[in-house]
């Protein structure tokens, strides 16, 4: 294996697939990235069982095809340190790899090609094309909500939902819930898949808002996105994600229109007296004002008024402030709509202008 | 500083109480015919470790923590004398709350020691050492018994007057002095200084508190922090630390027993478990909160510790749940060798049921379950009702926790 290539190339690839390549590891050929020449194209995998990366790059000059494995981080860490613009030349020779350029030459240990774990190609079921841009919305809208380390393994990540010619996203840790809609009028497949919170995670890093088409293809196993410049392949979990739509509280009666702006700070205000520990704030409705309050147990307590349009009963309902403050900035509207129904059940909050997101948050028992 | 007029009232003024050989007075006080003998207390009639002693025994060498066999040795005639904490904690109450009455601000250290600020009584009953006085008086009126008294302008002064005259003490070190009189004295008599701390001032040649005020604040606090910082103070006689009179919330509430040596059989120790969970479930429930993280685990004297923190569906406090976390977590690592002891932790104590679940409802009729038997077991007795597995467990005796408080979450190990 021989090949040259300009730095800002290699690094830019490298960049995109060392992100899934943990620091420690007990397999040791997962520390490593998998370089791989065929066809004029150079392959570079990263994979942690999990959640495999694939970046590739069109080779112009002279090169010699060949495939193995090094070292990941230490091949990026030298990639980066070397001077901006230089040409590399990056070759095998007696079971290492050798990277010159200029007067600098690095030799790396390696590890045969044929140890790298390669994810199997499953046959897929369900196939789609959308914009980039449209993807990434759908999980920027959701994903905060996601648990991280739950018991109830099938809420660590994030549901993918085809149906009723939708893309929806859903995420929940039990204590809130975070759903987005992207209407595909062509859609005709149906399923349900959960794609686990480190492989989200990762497609947030890799993803931009630009119009390019992305396709998606979902076996029952696996879920693979293709871009122009990577290939990212997930395991799904395994597992049935909770009945949502049964959660979703439908018979809010109590109406709030607020701006956003405002209602934002004025949570971000008041969190700085509330228990550090539970994060608790209070909300009360009463005829044409909203209070929110916290207090800590320093006996130390915040308070602030905002004049709204409400003539409903009273309602006094407390809230973690994050959980609400996360939702409210995930929206893109200027003014929002919250529906509280009664103590013991979640408020929802949307976004005026928009019907295709939802967030629900759960109060606290206070 | 030596102009302040010993008649104006000081700046700050702390009284340190401190009771004799308490849980020995009080068995002396309740059994008369024990007065003027050597008696150590040990847990149960089966104890072999004392506890702590009377004055009369620590005259033959016999010290707090001392096997039974050794401190016979020491002092043939010695009695032995089973705990009753529940009276312990009883006069200790009486006497916290006699207390009060000088000043309700009152950090109550351990079971037989506490913290009074009378920096605001002075005009009500007189001069820090007149206050002083008036608590010994207080503590024999509400008790019938004996304590050490150290006044001081600071807690870590006040404790160390406490000291020096023991048993029935009584010391006052005014704060303008409270520098100078601690100036040879070795950092390791302070309250809170330990090996560990006293090591690393030896490093810099330091031995005495007034070694220490030589040595620039920053070392200590580079070393140790905020505490380091407290230390440089402490030894000049000016601890800068308030009284603590809230119990802080509890960062984490266990239970651990040891079992019989070597026990391999899983019922003795699915037994244990049971009652370890119990224990913590129930110290959950009365203190009014849940946990969803444990530490359960078995202790083998040669492996060490061999079990995992693990996690249920939601916060609970139910002895139930977290035993059948516990038997899961037993079964993926206790390896079937010997082991003697058992712990089961809840690590993050929370206000029970306080996020609402979207997915997930409290249980309520084991809730309902809960809180009866925690009824009927207040009034007839800890364990009156219990799982049926239970009946099989030998007494397993409850002991005082050092740090019990009127109020605290720790009332018993």
């Amino acid at each position: 294996m021989k090949f040259t290539i300009q730095r800002e190339l290699l690094l830019h690839a490298l960049q995109l697939v060392i992100g899934v390549v943990e620091r420690r590891q007990t397999l040791a050929v997962l520390s490593n990235i998998l370089l791989k020449i065929s066809n004029n194209q150079l392959h570079l995998v990263g994979t942690d069982l999990e959640v495999e990366l694939t970046s590739h790059l069109t080779l112009i000059g002279d090169h010699v095809a060949g495939e193995i494995t090094v070292p990941g981080r230490k091949f990026v860490d030298i990639v980066r340190s070397l001077s901006d613009e230089v040409m590399l030349e990056i070759s095998d020779k007696n079971q290492n790899v050798i990277i010159s350029s200029g007067r600098s030459r690095f030799t790396l240990t390696t590890l045969p090609a044929k140890d790298f774990p390669t994810s199997a190609t499953l046959p897929n079921t369900i196939e789609l094309t959308l914009k980039q841009t449209a993807f990434l919305v759908l999980l920027e809208q959701t994903y905060f909500a996601m648990a991280q380390q739950d018991v109830r393994y099938f809420l660590n990540g994030l549901l993918l939902e085809l149906n009723d010619k939708k893309v929806r996203t859903v995420a929940t840790d039990g204590h809130r819930l975070a759903l987005c809609d992207l209407a595909m009028p062509l859609l005709s497949e149906s399923t349900q898949v959960i794609i686990p919170r480190k492989g989200v995670m990762e497609l947030l890093r890799l993803l931009n808002h630009n119009d390019d088409e992305i396709s998606i293809k979902i076996s029952t196993q696996s879920i693979t996105l293709t871009t122009r410049e990577f290939i990212f392949n997930s395991r799904l979990i395994d597992g049935r994600f909770p009945d949502y739509n049964k959660v979703i509280p439908k018979a809010g009666d109590k109406t709030v229109l607020i701006d956003k702006d405002l209602f934002k700070q004025v949570l971000n205000r008041v969190a700085i007296l509330s228990n550090e520990k539970y994060h608790a704030v209070q909300i009360q409705l009463n005829a044409g004002l909203m209070a929110v309050i916290a207090n800590n147990p320093e006996q130390e307590q915040a308070e602030e008024e905002v004049e709204i349009d409400y003539q409903g009963p009273v309602v006094n309902i407390n809230f973690n402030v994050n959980y609400l403050i996360d939702a409210i900035t995930a929206l893109s509207t200027s003014s929002i709509k919250l529906t509280f129904s009664n103590p013991d059940s979640g408020v929802l909050i949307e976004g005026i202008g928009i019907d295709n997101v939802l967030y629900i948050v759960m109060p606290l028992r206070i | 500083m030596n102009n302040i007029n010993n008649t104006s009232s000081w700046p700050r003024a702390i009284v340190f109480i401190d009771m004799n050989a308490f849980f020995a007075s009080v068995e002396q006080l309740d059994y008369p015919e024990w007065r003027g003998r050597p008696i150590g207390i040990t847990n149960g009639i089966q104890g072999t470790c004392i506890i702590t002693c009377s004055y009369e025994a620590r005259a033959y060498g016999v010290k707090t923590g001392m096997r039974l066999k050794q401190a016979r040795h020491l002092c043939p005639d010695l009695l032995q004398v089973p705990t009753h904490p529940h009276r312990y904690a009883e006069v200790s109450r009486n006497i916290m709350h006699a207390l009060q009455d000088i000043s309700p601000d009152q950090e109550i250290f351990s079971v037989d020691e506490c913290f009074l600020d009378v920096t605001h009584c002075q005009q009500l009953f007189g001069t820090p050492e007149q206050i002083g006085l008036l608590a010994k008086q207080k503590v024999f009126a509400a008790s019938g018994l004996l304590c050490s008294v150290g006044v001081s302008g600071d807690k870590t002064t006040a404790k160390y007057a406490a000291k020096q005259f023991k048993p029935n003490g009584f010391s006052v070190i005014p704060p303008w002095e409270s520098r100078e009189r601690l100036k040879n004295v070795p950092v390791i008599e302070l309250c809170g200084i330990g090996e560990g701390i006293t090591q690393f001032l030896a490093k810099y040649g330091v031995r005495t508190c007034g070694d220490v005020a030589q040595l620039p604040i920053s070392i200590l606090g580079k070393r140790f922090g905020n505490i380091g910082r407290r230390i440089w103070y402490m030894c000049q006689g000016a601890d800068p630390d308030p009284l603590h009179s809230y119990v802080a919330d509890a960062k984490s509430m266990g239970h651990g027993k040891v079992m019989p040596p070597n026990t391999v059989d899983p019922n003795v120790i699915m037994t244990y478990l049971r009652h370890m969970c119990e224990k913590v479930a129930r110290r959950l429930r009365k203190n009014n909160l849940q946990a969803q993280h444990f530490f359960i685990g078995l202790r083998s004297y040669d492996w060490g510790w061999m079990g995992n923190k693990g996690q249920t569906i939601l916060p609970t406090d139910d002895g139930k749940m977290i035993f059948e976390l516990g038997q899961k977590i037993i079964s993926d690592h206790w390896t079937k060798i010997p082991v003697g002891q058992i712990q089961v932790t809840a690590l993050d104590p929370q206000r029970a049921n306080l996020q609402y679940d979207l997915f997930t409802t409290p249980d309520e009729k084991r809730t309902a379950l809960n809180t009866i038997i925690d009824d009927i077991n207040a009034h007839f007795g800890e364990f009156t009702i219990a799982p049926a597995t239970l009946l099989q467990r030998s007494s397993m005796h409850n002991v005082i926790a050092p740090a019990w408080k009127p109020d605290g979450h720790r009332q018993s190990i």
